[in-house]
């Protein structure tokens, strides 16, 4: 049994591919480390294969080559022969994702929501469980929404949500895939708000944004990735700022001047 | 010639008897349909095509003939192939279940497709089993918002009951059929009894548009 050893990284991703159809090969070698406390931000244009990234780390795609350890243990594993993929779930339990629509059950009430997998799942006592989750709420502002029904919350307060219902299970790591792309412009602040407050203490994240402003203020590493691989992976000063590669600078000059 | 409603008075006791026996039959057909329609559904949804043939088949199938020729396969045909003896009972259930079934299996794939796959994701991200998800997730989800086309089920179900006289089961029709047979007045006996139906379906019928606006008003995510 290899135990968690502190030099290893979080997650390891080895020779990554995957393809949705032999056509549309998506993801074309991916090698990543990432370490506990990172907050990995990922850039990079349309159809590059930033969700899908993110999904295959959540356990919710099949690949069709290379290797995902997580926290030192063997966590995703293609078995190109078999053509299968296999994924252990106990590992997978302890990564949490957000995603970009709304996925609040919606005949579930905001507390029913967040106690569901920990009662369900987890075996959590139901009233223990409510306790927690209504100390989240609070923490996020939305105490006074623990019973109302999903439809009755904004954009924003959906999202705000969906981070504690992920949080309610005690993630060693958070993926955000553009959780505010579907918000109005004026609700956008107060959900990365709650994730710079994650931010703070120290949880480690991999963000999908196409907010350039919120990703050079919540990264501690930047990746830029297109057509399938990591073009570009630095601290946000060095990404953002001062690019080397050719196809980055013109990516972040196109997204600033759309953007300014 | 004089018609006597007031004589019909004499044998409600045996009406009532006989309606007590079509409720009963129509709920528990109703209760184990449902639950298989459930199934036929997810069924007829599914990724897997070998699932969603034989769900086509059953469906069509049951869809496609004439209750009363279920009715007398289950009652004559089944106990000859499993070699058991249902009771008369026993065997209007499972005729009527099966044609709950297909018939609720279309309303609970249609409330199915209505639910978003993003549900799914969030499901498997939040570690919940297959089995978790069907029955916190899904099944309720499904259940509310088949509600309006299942109560038609439910009457179309409950009307479809009175065939089990035919077999011999003392529901309200044959009751009725055997007293409007001994007293020789069909006319008055048989509407009261149409008349007895008519009053139990038809709020339920109304009932469904009512739900249909409060129930899917509430769902709008
Ligand atoms: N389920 C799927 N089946 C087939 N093709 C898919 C599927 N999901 C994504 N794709 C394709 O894979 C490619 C990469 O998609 P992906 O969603 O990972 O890109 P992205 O970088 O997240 O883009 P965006 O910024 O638009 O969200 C796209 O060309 C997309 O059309
Ligand atoms: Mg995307």
């Amino acid at each position: 049994m290899m135990s968690t050893n502190t030099s290893a990284p979080l997650v390891s991703i080895r020779g990554l591919h995957k393809a949705y159809s032999p056509t549309v090969q998506v993801i074309k070698g991916i090698d990543l480390d990432m370490h506990a406390g990172d907050r990995l931000v990922v850039i990079g244009p349309s159809g590059g294969g930033k969700s899908t990234l993110l999904r295959v780390l959540m356990g919710l795609e099949t690949i069709d080559k290379g290797s995902i350890a997580f926290d030192g243990q063997p966590y995703i594993q293609a078995d190109e022969a078999r053509g299968k993929t296999s994924i252990d779930t106990k590992v997978r339990n302890s990564i949490g994702m957000v995603f970009q629509n709304y996925t609040l059950f919606p005949h579930l009430t905001i507390v029913e929501n967040l106690i569901l997998a920990p009662c369900k799942s987890r075996g959590e006592k139901e009233s223990v469980a409510k306790d927690r989750a209504l100390t989240f709420l609070t923490r996020f502002g939305l105490r006074d929404k623990a019973t109302v029904y999903p439809s009755q919350l904004s954009g924003g307060q959906k999202q705000r949500v969906a981070i504690a219902r992920a949080l309610m299970l005690d993630p060693k790591l958070m993926l955000f895939d553009e959780v505010t792309s579907a918000l109005d412009p004026e609700l956008v602040a107060e959900v990365e708000q709650v994730i710079q407050q994650l931010a703070l203490q120290n949880l480690s994240m991999m963000i999908v944004t196409h907010d350039m402003w919120f990703a050079k203020n919540i990264a501690s590493r930047v990746l830029f990735c297109a057509g399938g691989t990591i073009v570009e992976d630095g601290p946000p000063e060095q990404v953002m700022g001062a690019p080397r590669e050719e196809r980055t600078r013109e990516f972040l000059s196109r997204v600033f001047h759309i953007g300014a | 010639m004089d018609y006597n409603f007031a004589f019909v008075l004499r044998y409600q006791d045996a009406l009532l008897v006989g309606l007590k026996m079509t409720v009963l039959v129509s709920l528990a057909s109703i209760a184990i349909g449902c639950l298989w329609g459930f199934v036929l559904g997810m069924a007829r949804g599914s990724s897997l095509r070998w699932a969603r043939a034989l769900a086509t088949v059953y469906i069509e199938f049951f869809r496609g003939t004439p209750v009363i020729v279920q009715l007398f396969w289950v009652f004559f045909c089944l106990p000859l192939l499993l070699g058991i003896e249902l009771s008369n009972m026993a065997s209007g259930i499972v005729a009527l279940s099966l044609y709950m079934g297909a018939i609720s299996a279309e309303s609970f794939r249609a409330a199915l497709k209505t639910i978003s796959p993003d549900q799914h994701n969030a499901c498997v991200a939040l570690g919940l089993s297959r089995y978790a998800e069907i029955r916190y997730v899904l099944m309720p989800q499904a259940i509310l918002r088949a509600i309006p086309t299942l109560l038609s089920n439910c009457v179309s179900l409950f009307k479809e009951s009175a065939l089990v006289s035919a077999v011999g089961m003392a529901d309200l029709m044959f009751v009725g059929q055997n007293i409007s047979n001994a007293t020789a007045r069909p006319v008055e006996v048989l509407t009261v009894v149409a008349l007895i139906y008519f009053v139990i379906a038809f709020p339920l019928t109304r009932g469904v548009t009512v739900l249909e606006r409060k129930v899917l008003k509430g769902l709008a995510v």
